[in-house]
């Protein structure tokens, strides 16, 4: 440290404007994101909600409702909550308003551009990632303004020892964006069409690498940081414990991208993929708890507000739904519960107890907390805000308890087998069906509580900002120049860092080794962890020193932290994907779709099937004799996207080609409950009016030839229109014997092409297997 | 200072905290910390997981890197064939299946059956619909009860009768060709 330092005092105003526009977006969307919600699950118990209209059936407003939820209201309160909270944290105005307001409008923009998009049927057919890929780029460079502004502003600052809050804004910032460009890796065939760059397994593993650690990272750790914030403000409390923070902190971040292979336990993805994925969320519970005992812990002395003070309610509740949902988690990802939880409402709930329970109160809390100060007024009315609470919490409370009973009451009917263990009980999907309807009738209810109260919520902020006016926040601040010259270096190589680095080198090991190699792997692991625990008891001093160094140094931290999130992702995908295909293909390999199965897939990823139908058979034994012999990887090879779906609320469709004939289908796609009664299925009268887009199939063929599927290099626009006349000619008069009637041009016969293609493969030769061995 | 935002905070003192409590100097935006031991039952979980995630690697998994190897499910479903064969019945004895189609227990679990499966396609009064009519003596796959049986057991994929042994199983399906046969009272053979 150099002693020739100087002070000077100046007054900072904050950006407040851009946090009551971000704050008033996000209730706006909320109100949105839930109706929409609400909505959808009324449509599971009455079919006719979705109106016969292409643009309101559930397949495509399930994508809207989840799009509406995580980056509209979610991602517009995080916004708001990372702008009011980094000024003041990092003592200094956002550096650049104009990227403020790019940030904001260009957010706006995304969500209308995604609010019209995926009602029309545009769609990737990947969760949380359907958008399609020019809005794909737009939210790249959103983002990548939001994070220029963060990081310019986190370089500008004025406090030099950079607060936990911002540790997790940090991790945000940077993780997000390489989730978000991995898993959005496309080629193009039209404006509004890409295929995703992997296919089969390995877009599955890369999708629930994102998937997951979009619920890691966009929905926990800037909430994390929010809670850091706001809950020592509103209790006036210190947050409880400095060292919490540290090792809640970097475990989260380095844990939680490893435990993605857990939605896909019991597939047929590789076992030890599923093994790291089933570990690494068990471990996670304790790093999360951690965020759960900083939250309530800095609370207990302000338990009399809990009574009167609707934000205290919020902000209690809110870490204690953390809690309850990061237990769940590892729970649900144990693979012998997975076999009974995965696919049913039980997940479903899950989700909801973390997005309506943590998210949405801690957004609840956060909103009656800025709006006073942001219009330097009062909050309109405290009663309405606790009638709020209450409603929001039986709201969540009915929602999450339905979830459960129906999860596992599917789950166990499912799963039933009689006779000896030889046959199923309920052979037939729709008697499961009809076992959860009531209770999802109180799931619809739930929700419907829940949007009331944030109906409350928007009407109490709007009366509050009306009796107020605007104010932006000021600080008078001392600031001390420091002509600091630390060696940069130190940042890097030091005992914490290394060991962390020896530890995870040690564990690569016994991942990827057999034998004495693996047991030696084993020793090195546990004896880093032992050597690092000694030394950290032997010099903790140093260590905390070190720490407080990093604080003041952002990039360095930003630095450390990509790394620790980065490994996680690198390890499990890197060799998935670089696997030769024929290593992993056990024994099966896909026959290529026709051009009219190809267009008829399309259909089936546009109209969102994969929300309600999976196509993946487990490898267990209710499954196979349910739906036939379980998937094999070399099933999928030519699947972009895969389809295997998280959900079922109709059975599962991995070999449904050639089970049923073509005019169940017909009959099936025009009213679902004509040949299956009870179903909850929506009509599909369109499909028999709109004419297949043969016109795109030359460019789409061209870009699955790129990716590796193998059409015939010479495969003229002639050649494929013959194709499809040919196979369309065939099903059009299969139908017609049996007085189904159709255009042979129309949607429908593609998509029966493609259903009946479901599940076809070839085995490989014999010389093939003793190749790839 | 316009707004004042710190006003109405106060902040924790050192003097006042209770022994063993640790505050930190650092004040940013009128946040303090405390920098209080970690909760013992807290680690108790965080070593232990670890603990059992390192146990479950080095014992339980088979880590295998390829996928394939289902060996332990295969097994399983091999037990299960087992099982159904140990429990089979003879399926080519025609008049064991109208032994059955006489009796009201068979004939009755067997509409059962007919109601949740079958009724979408063959219809209510099996007069037919997507699937053939069973009531209009024309027997296209063979009118034996031996044959209905195969019929339904194995299906008819090119006419979009699926196998429906593996779902349902023997015993079921025997009893919905009893059910079927009792609506057939005109197949029996006389005797």
């Amino acid at each position: 440290m150099n002693t020739n330092n100087t002070t000077t005092t100046i007054t900072i105003t904050y950006d407040d404007d851009i946090v009551r526009k971000f704050m008033i977006a996000s209730i706006f969307w909320a109100l949105v994101g839930l109706g929409a919600g609400v909505l959808i699950a009324s449509q599971l118990n009455f079919w006719q909600a979705n109106f016969n209209m292409e643009w309101l059936t559930f397949g495509r407003l399930r994508p809207l409702h989840t799009n509406a939820a995580i980056f509209a209201f979610v991602g517009n309160m995080m916004f708001a909550g990372v702008y009011y909270s980094s000024q003041r944290l990092l003592r200094v105005r956002m550096a650049s308003d104009l990227l403020s307001k790019i940030n904001f409008w260009g957010w706006q923009f995304i969500i209308v551009c995604a609010a019209i998009t995926l009602p029309l049927g545009y769609s990737r057919g990947k969760e949380y990632a359907e958008l399609i890929w020019p809005i794909n780029i737009l939210v790249a460079v959103i983002w990548l303004v939001f994070a220029a502004n963060f990081f310019w502003t986190l370089a500008k600052r004025n406090e030099k020892s950079i607060y936990v809050g911002i540790w997790f804004y940090i991790a945000t910032i940077v993780t997000i964006t390489m989730l978000y460009v991995v898993n959005h890796l496309s080629i193009p065939t039209s404006f509004t069409h890409s295929y995703p760059i992997f296919g089969g397994v390995q877009d599955a593993l890369v999708q629930w690498w994102y998937g997951h650690n979009a619920v890691a990272f966009f929905l926990t750790t800037p909430m994390l940081g929010i809670m850091y914030y706001f809950v020592p403000k509103a209790a006036n409390r210190p947050v409880y414990s400095y060292r919490l923070s540290i090792i809640h902190f970097w475990s989260l971040v380095f844990i939680y991208i490893w435990a993605g292979p857990h939605h896909l336990l019991n597939t047929s993805l590789p076992e030890w993929l599923q093994t790291l994925g089933m570990l690494f969320s068990l471990m996670l519970w304790a790093p999360s708890w951690a965020g759960m005992l900083n939250g309530l812990l800095t609370l207990r002395g302000a338990w009399d507000k809990l009574l009167t003070d609707p934000v205290i309610k919020f902000f209690a509740a809110a870490v204690t739904f953390y809690g309850m949902a990061t237990f769940e988690g590892p729970l649900l990802s144990i693979k012998s519960v997975n076999a009974l939880s995965h696919y049913t409402d039980w997940t479903v709930g899950h989700v909801h107890s973390g997005t309506l329970g943590w998210n949405g109160f801690l957004a609840a809390g956060m909103f009656y907390w800025l709006a006073p100060r942001l219009w330097k007024t009062k909050l309109h009315s405290v009663a309405m805000a606790n009638a709020h609470f209450w409603l929001g919490m039986v709201g969540i409370l009915l929602y999450v308890a339905s979830m459960w009973v129906s999860g596992i009451t599917q789950g166990l009917m499912l799963n039933a087998t009689t006779e000896g263990g030889t046959v199923l009980q309920y052979p037939n999907f729709l008697d499961t069906l009809q076992a959860i309807r009531p209770v999802m009738l109180f799931r619809a209810i739930g929700g419907g509580l829940y949007l009331a109260g944030y109906f409350m919520l928007a009407y109490n902020i709007w009366k509050t900002a009306r009796s107020g006016t605007p104010v932006n926040g000021t600080v008078e601040i001392t600031v001390e120049e420091e002509n600091a010259s630390e060696k940069r270096f130190s940042t890097f190589l030091n005992a914490p860092v290394i060991y962390s680095a020896l530890i995870v080198f040690a564990l690569c090991l016994t991942i990827f080794s057999n034998g004495a190699l693996f047991i030696f792997g084993m020793f090195l692991t546990i004896t880093f962890i032992i050597v690092a625990i000694a030394h950290f008891e032997f010099c903790k001093a140093s260590w905390n020193d070190w720490y407080e160094k990093l604080l003041k140094h952002g990039f360095g931290f930003s630095v450390l932290t990509i790394i620790a999130a980065a490994i996680g992702g690198a390890v499990q995908i890197i060799p998935t994907v670089t696997m030769q295909r024929a290593d992993n293909i056990e024994g099966r390999i896909q026959v290529p779709y026709t051009p009219l199965e190809l267009a008829g897939r399309d259909i089936y990823v546009s109209e969102g099937c994969y929300n309600c139908h999976s196509q993946m058979i487990r490898t267990l034994v209710p499954e196979v004799m349910r739906y036939g012999d379980y998937s094999h990887l070399g099933e999928y090879v030519y699947d972009f996207p895969y389809q295997w779906g998280s959900k079922r609320t109709g059975p599962d469709l991995a070999r449904e080609g050639g089970l049923r004939s073509d005019d169940w289908h017909y009959f099936h796609m025009l009213d679902p409950r004509s040949v299956s009664p009870g179903s909850n299925m929506p009509n599909y009268p369109w499909l028999f009016k709109k004419p297949i887009k043969v016109k795109q199939l030359p460019n789409k063929i061209h870009a699955m030839r790129m990716l590796g599927v193998p059409y015939p290099i010479d495969l003229s626009e002639e050649d494929i229109q013959a194709q499809i006349d040919e196979q369309a000619a065939g099903i059009v008069a299969r139908l017609a014997e049996k007085g189904a009637f159709t255009d042979p041009d129309k949607e429908i016969v593609a998509l029966i092409a493609y259903l009946q293609k479901l599940g076809t493969y070839e085995l490989t030769s014999e010389k093939d297997e003793v190749a790839t061995k | 200072m316009s707004t004042g935002e710190e006003n109405n905070e106060t902040l924790v003192k050192e003097e006042d905290l209770p022994e063993g409590i640790i505050l930190r100097e650092h004040v940013v935006d009128g946040i303090q910390e405390y920098d209080q031991r970690l909760p013992f039952w807290w680690l108790c979980i965080l070593f232990g997981m670890i603990t059992f995630s390192i146990i479950y690697w080095l014992v339980m998994d088979d880590r295998s890197y390829e996928g394939g190897n289902k060996a332990s499910l295969e097994a399983k479903l091999e037990e299960v064939a087992t099982a159904r064969l140990a429990n089979s019945i003879d399926v080519t004895n025609d008049k064991l299946f109208w032994e059955m189609a006489s009796n009201p227990a068979f004939v009755s679990a067997g509409e059962a059956v007919y109601n949740t499966n079958c009724i979408a396609c063959h219809g209510a009064e099996l007069q037919g619909g997507i699937g053939f009519n069973l009531v209009d003596a024309e027997w296209v796959h063979g009118s034996k009860p031996s044959e209905v049986y195969v019929t339904i057991s194995k299906g008819v994929l090119e006419k979009g009768m699926q196998a429906w042994e593996p779902l349902l199983g023997q015993k079921r399906v025997a009893e919905v060709v009893a059910f079927v046969l009792s609506k057939n009272p005109d197949l029996k053979p006389t005797e």
